[in-house]
């Protein structure tokens, strides 16, 4: 009976997946479902145990509560704080992922009432595998648009078997929470991957190319005497279509448009004259500048208040998609003028669920009222005059997220010194908590403006998926390890330092690292300038290579960099990858040093990237406020099993080394990150050229930001003499004799497999 | 050990936040009787330590004076390692943040000096974000163990924590008394 109605599931995924279509056999777990891949999850659990720092003492979800859960209580349900973290950290992960997918779904229908279901899935001659998650995850090879819909329906099934073991009475377990979460995030990654795939076939945006033009970044980008429309969130499906009437009408070069967040990055994609403002910290600071004439809101990382915040400083809003509406009328059946009329007589705010009209009413509103809008920052004196009011209460200080003296700032201003206050811009997140406490009503954003830089700085537009032909070339080095690691640097801009962005770009592509980046990471490194007056786009170039700086694209783009990391397995080891998920995690957990980055990620999709970061085998670093999302996975390196089935001669070897050392980790400053990063890159499959390599970065970073000496751990990494590096030779040899240091066998194909119960056999890792 | 928040309802089920917060200390006596009843305390430095400077001192000096009164050993996280061997002091262990608490709250650890996993872990440096949920971490898992911060400012999720101290000279007076009291302790 049983295997009757498991047959009868296959039959059904076969179907869906066209298994017939012989392009590589269907493997091990075609669409897995919730505990398909349980077991490896579960292996790498064992490693790499979740921490949990729990940020709430309580649980206050269902009537049995509020629960107070410390001191070993447990609910009224049963349930402990640990699996209560679980379950918080997996909700975090599906809210994550149904953004994304949600996202993808709304973007994939628009192209196909556009275009039609059979519209081809285009990326350029370079890219023959154009879906490495789809193919990995579902077993399926998407050719059209109407393909991705099978995706798209496949996450919403798992997503609402997930979202169900969140209710009271559910999972008990916190590893089964986790797997539950990992699952989540794998979702996640191939509901970014449709979105991309969508976008860059439907808007024809630039693939296989690694050269991608330019763009003005910063929010003096905007030339000030046109109207301007601003576009907020992560959606381009109304701003496209902004940059197509303009196109039309004749109006392209005599309005300017661009964004803050995702939106800014997609539309700059269809279009070179679009401007990115800047990253979502800098959000609620350009609103209230009041420079924007129209303000069109998509979805997602919009302030909530976007509505009263445009009210006040005069700007015109629409609000252009579903799923954010703000309680405003919809005007999507009504005429056009009328609109207009509306919107610039009675100052009213609309939502127009229609791309086509909301680009036409947003371009006529901002003509009609541009001419009134002030057109300059404030002054210097007019700042120094509303920072006198400043008390110094330090009420501001106690509710800023960032922990800065802002009070101090504001009083120097008042004195006619900005520094202070530049420095804290240069650090602040763009939360408005300070303004809102302040009892004076001091207007600490718009003293802000003076602060902030009128810089113009530039981005290379983002680039999509890596080619086919990268991945041959990067393949080799990248596993033996002669390419020292991927640096992917990721997220929202909840940074300790904005400044420390462009830093670690620098640092780790002059190690000739391939550093990678998307969203507002990729914004922010943008915003720094050598002593040539070059930005890191202009100084490095935009190939996936040693050495060089690469833009992927918005947040949905990030899929591009895991996908690259599949696509390593596939096409440079040659290992089918179709319904193959361990395989391909395993090797990139084992083989390819990639690392990611998140330094300031605040938001629930951030989680679930690195959820399935982690998954597939990629250690993430996040920065300090990371703290506060519950959950850390953490080995302890001297402690944990660091045991590797040498798959070329099927032994279970003892490695004794922690490589990756964790999968996800805080680093607290940005010195601590420099060294995590060599670290994280070091895998027990390097040759002893490309350990060397590694470990001459890790050293020379330990020196140069910790202040000298050898990492403490450095032992575990040298396997043989040949492993270490030449310049430190003496050094350390001297540390590793004065610690009876022994030498030990490199791993010949080192895997997971055969480690763990798992239908996939050892054979299947060799090629 | 640990005092109830100040004001709980009657029904828990009304409660604000957990039951259980912090006791305040701030006279520099109860502090060290609480240092001295520990077996095997760790102090762990964070790097703000290392940039703070009150009166005429880096922060990180006072630590290190406590450290050598009290007899106790160091962790230092981040970048502090660097900043103690300028003062010509080898931390006795270097652990990230996050790696110290998760070595902390396993209970058969055997910590920094192979004695065993501490009684008494006593905190200054560290981010209050981060630190925060770090003792949130050690409040919930590491119920073998007590802790101590001596930041400026309040943290509800240690056992003890000085107050929310607004003037530096009262802060410096603390961990001078604390110093001062060791001393005495030790002669
Ligand atoms: S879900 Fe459980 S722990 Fe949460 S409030 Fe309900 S009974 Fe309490
Ligand atoms: S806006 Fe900036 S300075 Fe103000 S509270 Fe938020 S992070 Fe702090
Ligand atoms: S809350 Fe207002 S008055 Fe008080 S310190 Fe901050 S800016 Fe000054």
């Amino acid at each position: 009976m049983e295997l009757k109605e498991l047959s009868k599931r296959l039959e059904e995924v076969y179907r869906k997946i066209k298994a017939e279509l012989n392009w590589e056999p269907v493997g091990p777990t075609p669409m897995p479902e919730l505990s398909d891949l349980r077991n490896w999850d579960m292996r790498l659990l064992k490693t790499y145990k979740p921490f949990y720092a729990p940020f709430c003492d309580m649980c206050c979800i269902c009537t049995f509560g509020k629960c107070d859960l410390t001191e070993h209580r447990r609910g009224a349900c049963g349930i402990d704080i640990a699996t209560q973290q679980a379950r918080l950290v997996l909700l975090a992960c599906l809210i994550g992922c149904s953004c994304h997918t949600g996202h993808a779904a709304h973007i994939l229908d628009y192209l196909i009432e556009k275009y039609g279901p059979d519209k081809k899935i285009d990326l350029g001659e370079g890219v023959a595998v154009e879906a490495p998650h789809i193919r990995t995850v579902l077993g399926m090879k998407p050719e059209t648009l109407g393909d991705l819909k099978v995706a798209i329906e496949y996450i919403y099934k798992e997503l609402t078997h997930l979202l169900s073991s969140v209710h009271t009475g559910q999972e008990g377990s916190y590893l089964d929470y986790e797997s539950k979460a990992l699952h989540a995030g794998m979702l996640d990654h191939v509901g970014m991957e449709v979105a991309e795939l969508a976008q860059i076939s439907g808007f024809n945006y630039p693939t296989s190319v690694a050269e991608t033009p330019l763009v003005d970044l910063g929010w003096n980008a905007f030339d000030k005497t046109k109207p301007i429309i601003l576009f907020i969130g992560h959606n381009p499906a109304t701003s496209t279509a902004v940059v197509d009437y303009l196109r039309e009408s004749g109006l392209y070069d005599k309005v300017e448009f661009g964004g803050i967040c995702c939106t800014a990055l997609e539309t700059a994609r269809y279009s070179d004259r679009a401007k990115v403002v800047g990253p979502l910290s800098r959000q609620l600071f350009f609103v209230r500048s009041g420079i924007a004439d129209v303000i069109m809101t998509d979805e997602q990382c919009i302030r909530t208040d976007i509505t009263q915040e445009a009210a006040k400083v005069g700007s015109a809003l629409i609000a252009t998609l579903e799923k954010a509406m703000y309680g405003l009328e919809d005007a999507t059946n009504m005429d056009t003028d009328e609109i207009v009329r509306k919107m610039v007589d009675e100052k009213k705010q609309f939502v127009i669920l229609n791309p086509r009209k909301a680009a036409e009413v947003a371009v006529k509103v901002a003509m009609e009222i541009a001419p009134k809008r002030r057109k300059e920052w404030i002054t210097e004196e007019e700042a120094k005059e509303l920072a006198k009011k400043c008390s110094l209460c330090g009420l501001c200080e106690q509710v800023c997220p960032n922990l800065f003296n802002i009070g101090k700032g504001i009083s120097e201003v008042a004195k006619g010194n900005f520094d202070t206050i530049r420095d804290i811009f240069n650090l602040c997140i763009g939360c408005g908590k300070c303004e809102e406490e302040c009892p004076r009503n001091v207007p600490i954003f718009k003293i802000m403006q003076q602060a902030a830089s009128k810089e113009v700085w530039k981005i290379r537009a983002g680039r999509g998926p890596i080619m086919d032909t990268e991945i041959r070339n990067v393949g080799a080095p990248i596993t033996l390890g002669t390419i020292p690691g991927v640096i992917a640097l990721v997220g929202c801009s909840s940074y300790p330092d904005h400044r420390d962005l462009a830093e670690v770009v620098e640092e780790f592509a002059k190690r000739k690292y391939i550093v990678v980046l998307s969203g507002c990471a990729g914004m922010v490194a943008g915003m720094w300038k050598d002593a040539d007056g070059k930005t890191i786009y202009e100084k490095y170039p935009g190939n996936f290579d040693a050495g060089c700086v690469v833009n992927v694209g918005s947040c949905v783009a990030n899929s591009h960099i895991t996908g690259a990391a599949i696509k390593i397995a596939n096409i440079f080891a040659a290992l089918p990858l179709r319904a193959n998920y361990e395989v391909m995690a395993d090797y990139v957990l084992n083989r390819v040093g990639a690392v990611g980055v998140a330094w300031g990620p605040y938001s629930q999709k951030a989680a679930a990237i690195a959820t399935g970061c982690n998954r597939l085998g990629i250690p993430v670093v996040v920065g300090p406020i990371a703290s506060k999302y519950r959950r850390l996975y953490l080995s302890r390196k001297e402690e944990d099993d660091w045991r590797v089935m040498d798959a070329r001669k099927k032994q279970i070897v003892d490695t004794g080394e922690p490589s990756p050392e964790h999968l996800i980790y805080v680093c607290e400053t940005k010195e601590k990150l420099m060294v995590t990063l060599a670290k994280l890159c070091i895998r027990k499959n390097d040759t002893p050229q490309g350990r060397a390599i590694k470990l001459n970065h890790y050293i020379s970073l330990y020196k140069k930001y910790m202040g000298g000496g050898l990492p403490e751990d450095l032992h575990l990494y040298v396997r043989r003499d040949a492993d270490i590096p030449l310049v430190y030779k003496k050094e350390v040899k001297a540390y590793l004799d004065s610690i009876g240091w022994k030498p030990k066998e490199p791993v010949g194909l080192p895997t997971w497999i055969g480690t763990y119960p798992t239908k996939v056999p050892v054979d299947a890792v060799i090629r | 050990m640990s005092q109830l928040s100040p004001i709980i309802p009657y029904h828990r089920v009304n409660t604000l936040t957990g039951t259980r917060t912090a006791r305040t200390l701030e006279d520099p006596k109860d502090i060290v009787r609480q240092i001295k009843k520990a077996k095997r305390p760790l102090f762990v430095l964070g790097p703000i330590a290392t940039k703070v400077s009150l009166g005429d001192k880096l922060l990180i000096e006072y630590c290190i004076d406590i450290a050598k009164a009290g007899n106790i050993p160091i962790c230092a996280t981040a970048t502090t390692k660097a900043k103690l061997l300028e003062y010509g002091v080898k931390p006795d262990s270097v652990y990230d943040t996050v790696e110290i608490i998760n070595a902390l709250k396993d209970p058969e650890w055997k910590g920094v000096k192979g004695e065993g996993n501490h009684d008494l872990v006593i905190f200054l440096g560290i981010r209050s974000d981060l630190a925060n949920q770090g003792l949130s971490t050690l409040k919930h898992f590491a119920p073998h163990l007590s802790t101590l911060t001596l930041c400026k400012y309040y943290h509800p999720h240690a056992d003890y924590s000085l107050p929310n101290i607004f003037k530096d000279e009262k802060w410096k007076a603390i961990l001078d008394g604390v110093i001062e009291n060791l001393k005495s302790e030790q002669q």
